[in-house]
């Protein structure tokens, strides 16, 4: 059963195409990682799974609803984690995660589990009545993913979801992924850091200028890239031909 | 001091505007051209209001009114330096209070080769061009105009360096204010606990409360020529304080006292030194201080269903109308609208003050002070809350694009909140005016439900163009919210929907005003009993029109805006 399906979804800004007829099917249950260059399009695509963007041509169809018929039922069903997020900054940890419980309709004794099981697993327990302005970086994206996932969401869209995580709670947040893909749930998620990529992800697509360059498992794009005892870093920068960087350096230094 | 460091800080300074206006703006402000022709102009049309005044004292023959009129002229000079310097002060720390939410970086100063001295001189700088230097020169201007037909030149001179020197005196105090509110606020906050963020609004009201008093009652309180005779005086009575100086040499010159126009030169440019030592000394201290941060709750977290539920408001939507309740009392951008109602009832009350002078208010001036404080402020806290709710998400807008939130559910949930903060204001401000005025009970009733339909239809019509405004931008110094043209165009609907709600009850509010006059017999004079009624009714069905239709353009608006989720760049 498909989770998300992309048909020759493209998105143009002016002169610049975000997404070029795309292409996408992700299973439900899996653990998709979106890889690309900053500009080849990761956000937008996660953007128009949400319905956030509306695509020029094609389709986007979520957890078997077209995002455009009902984007609301969609959105229900999704957890979203978004690049460099911004949170209501006068409110209180605690009255953000009470707002999100809320909006998605949570009933209030499971809100509140939830809630006190979370913030003590991510270490923010005792600065949850503090407003979100006094947070660290790391504290508010805790937060954020607190958020994303309280709801039991059948989708979770994650924009470089450990950007600014300590150690333990990286490690949490990619435990329970793990596990809530076990239990189902499907992941989405775009990131800069490959070894998390390649830990973590079932399936990885390399974008680049909005396009697919490859789709596969760790397997499936060491065979693409003719390195089969490569890394992913090595495979990304070689399918995205930016791998020689020796000239630039070089050029730095002089 | 490195001078180019300071030319450099104060550039950035100006460049800082360019978060504030747009491109086209941008373009005219900082064309240095531009710059120089708003100085330049601001110089010939203030040569022009002097000379048609010159002019104005050359024509009069009568040498009883031409001594009247030179020695007001002298009393004017003398007293101008410390008005500019009263005025200046009040409206920066006022301005300066609204934009202390934005957090102005000056960081780079830890690494960057800049001296504190030199920040400090070119922020100082930087707030005199702009406003406060055009209308110093047209001032200026205008003063040694109208001084050569008057014979004064050596005075309008020496005014207008004292002039510009208050306006200096002006911003190194703000300068040194600026950091020492910030350090209070930090104190404030730390010693209130949990109680900061009501500490932090009641504080800040009461701000603005005491300088709008002040405000007003320079204004109202007494004539303009009073104030100037009084500001005269009061400076030679208070010699021993240093911000009165700059007056006191205007005065010595006047009576030729020459050394103690010497001495009050020398302790002046003294102070003004002393002063802006003080204020780098306190950048040093407080510049880079930030505020502790607010806690708002500890212990065991209790959700609760809440009143909103049972008002039979869904979860989502009593959530998003807490959170926007929140949103006003603890973000210091939106402290703004508890100060409207305030003022609208100090100012027409220190009016009325000296209108009465002391003796009972006229029964026209009464109702029309019923009228005003009944309608205006509720009416005026819908239309201005109403166009800034949706774009107060700012940046956070994500989160309800990414939510499951219904156009309906985010018009009724926004449409509520203001709604019933607009009533509260009405309610409060009619109570007052009710005290004040004594009307009969059945006028309170029949002003407050007028207020009930204004409120409900401005409500939605500012809802409905703050949808289709809405400006998410948090740049600095403040949220945007929304788009100037959709504000203005909000306010003229507004006007002229209001002006039709409560045009049935025109005749009703004219033959209370103004029982003893015939305004128009045909009309007024022969008013059934009933017609406060009927005219209650269709004031009530235009406003229940108005707020239908608009309802469903919100509707639709809100459609659109969850649809293309503005604001979310890729």
């Amino acid at each position: 059963m498909l989770a998300v399906k992309l048909m020759g979804a493209s998105k143009r800004y002016s002169d610049v195409i975000a997404v070029d007829y795309l292409d996408l099917d992700i299973e439900k249950g899996e653990i998709f990682g979106l890889l690309g260059p900053n500009g080849s399009g990761k956000s937008t695509t996660i953007k128009m799974m949400l319905g956030l963007v509306k695509p020029d041509s094609g389709s986007v169809n979520v957890l078997g609803i077209n995002i455009e018929d009902d984007p609301v039922a969609v959105k229900r069903k999704i957890g979203y984690v978004p690049e460099s997020p911004r949170l209501y900054e006068f409110l209180t940890g605690l009255e953000f995660l009470d707002f999100t419980g809320d909006v998605y309709g949570m009933e209030i004794e499971e809100k509140k589990k939830r809630i006190e099981e979370f913030l003590k697993a991510l270490d923010l327990e005792g600065r949850e009545g503090d407003i979100i302005s006094s947070y660290s970086e790391g504290m508010k994206q805790k937060v954020i993913i607190i958020s994303a996932i309280m709801h039991k969401p059948e989708l979770l869209l994650l924009d470089e979801p450990l950007s600014g995580l300590d150690p333990r709670s990286a490690r949490i947040v990619k435990d329970l992924l793990r596990q809530l893909a076990s239990q189902g749930v499907t992941t989405i998620m775009s990131t800069h850091i490959l070894e998390i990529a390649q830990a973590m992800c079932d399936r990885i697509a390399i974008m680049y200028e909005g396009r697919l360059l490859a789709l596969g498992t760790m397997e499936e794009l060491r065979q693409k890239a003719r390195m089969p005892e490569s890394g992913l870093e090595d495979i990304f920068l070689k399918l995205t031909g930016t791998a020689d960087v020796k000239p630039t350096v070089e050029a730095l230094l002089k | 001091m490195n001078w180019k460091n300071v030319l450099l800080l104060v550039t950035i300074n100006i460049k800082s505007y360019r978060l504030i206006r747009g491109s086209q703006f941008r373009r005219f402000r900082e064309h240095r051209l531009m710059v120089y022709a708003l100085y330049v102009g601001a110089c010939f049309i203030g040569g022009l209001v002097g000379w048609v005044i010159g002019n104005f004292y050359a024509g009069v023959s009568d040498l009883t009114l031409r001594g009247l009129l030179y020695q007001g002229a002298t009393q004017l000079f003398i007293s101008l330096p410390t008005l500019a310097l009263l005025y200046s002060l009040i409206f920066t720390q006022m301005s300066q209070v609204q934009r202390m939410g934005a957090k102005v970086t000056i960081q780079p100063l830890y690494w960057f080769p800049i001296t504190w001295k030199e920040h400090t001189l070119a922020s100082i700088i930087a707030s005199i061009l702009g406003a406060p230097l055009t209308i110093t020169i047209f001032v200026g201007s205008s003063i040694f105009a109208a001084s050569i037909f008057i014979g004064l030149v050596p005075l309008a001179a020496l005014t207008i360096l004292a002039l510009l020197a208050s306006v200096i005196l002006a911003s190194v105090t703000t300068e040194i204010l600026k950091s020492v509110q910030t350090k209070l606020g930090g104190v404030v906050t730390k010693a209130a606990g949990r109680a900061a963020v009501w500490v932090r609004l009641f504080g800040t009201l009461l701000f603005f409360l005491v300088f709008y008093l002040i405000y007003f009652s320079l204004y109202y309180a007494v004539t303009p020529i009073g104030l100037v005779q009084s500001i005269a005086d009061v400076q030679l009575a208070l010699w021993f304080i240093p911000y009165v100086w700059l007056g006191m040499i205007l005065f010595t010159f006047v009576s030729s006292l020459w050394l103690e126009m010497l001495v009050l030169s020398i302790a002046s440019l003294i102070f003004i030194y002393a002063l802006f030592m003080a204020a780098v000394r306190v950048n040093v201290r407080f510049g880079l201080y930030e505020i502790p941060s607010i806690r708002i709750s500890s212990g065991a977290y209790i959700p609760k269903a809440g009143l909103l539920a049972r008002l039979g408001f869904s979860s989502l939507e009593a959530a998003i109308i807490k959170k926007d309740f929140r949103s006003v009392t603890r973000r210091r951008e939106l402290m703004y609208i508890f100060i409207f109602p305030i003022v609208m009832i100090i100012a027409p009350l220190l009016s009325s003050m000296r209108t009465a002078g002391g003796t009972q208010l006229p029964a026209a001036f009464s109702s029309f002070m019923f009228a005003y404080l009944t309608l205006l402020p509720g009416a005026l806290i819908a239309v201005t809350l109403g166009t800034l709710i949706i774009g107060s998400e700012g940046e956070s807008v994500w989160f309800l694009y990414s939510s499951p939130i219904s156009s309906k559910s985010l018009v009724r949930a926004k449409y509520s909140f203001v709604a019933l903060f607009s009533l509260v204001v009405a309610f409060i401000c009619s109570t007052v005016s009710g005290i004040l005025t004594g009307p009969s009970p059945r006028i309170i009733i029949i002003g407050l439900i007028e207020a009930l339909f204004l409120v409900f239809s401005l409500t939605m019509v500012s809802l409905t163009f703050g949808i289709k405004g809405a400006d998410f931008r948090e740049l600095p110094p403040r949220p945007r919210m929304i788009r100037p043209v959709w504000g203005l165009i909000n306010m003229v609907v507004c006007v002229a929907i209001g002006l039709a709600i409560i045009a049935p009850l025109i005749p009703v509010g004219l033959r209370l005003m103004f029982p003893s006059i015939d305004l128009a017999p045909s009309l007024f004079s022969g008013l059934p009993e009933y017609y406060v009624y009927v005219s209650l009714l269709a004031s009530g069905i235009i406003a229940v029109v108005v707020t239908w239709v608009f309802y469903r353009m919100a509707v639709n608006s809100a459609e659109g805006l969850l649809l293309k989720a503005v604001g979310v760049e890729d």
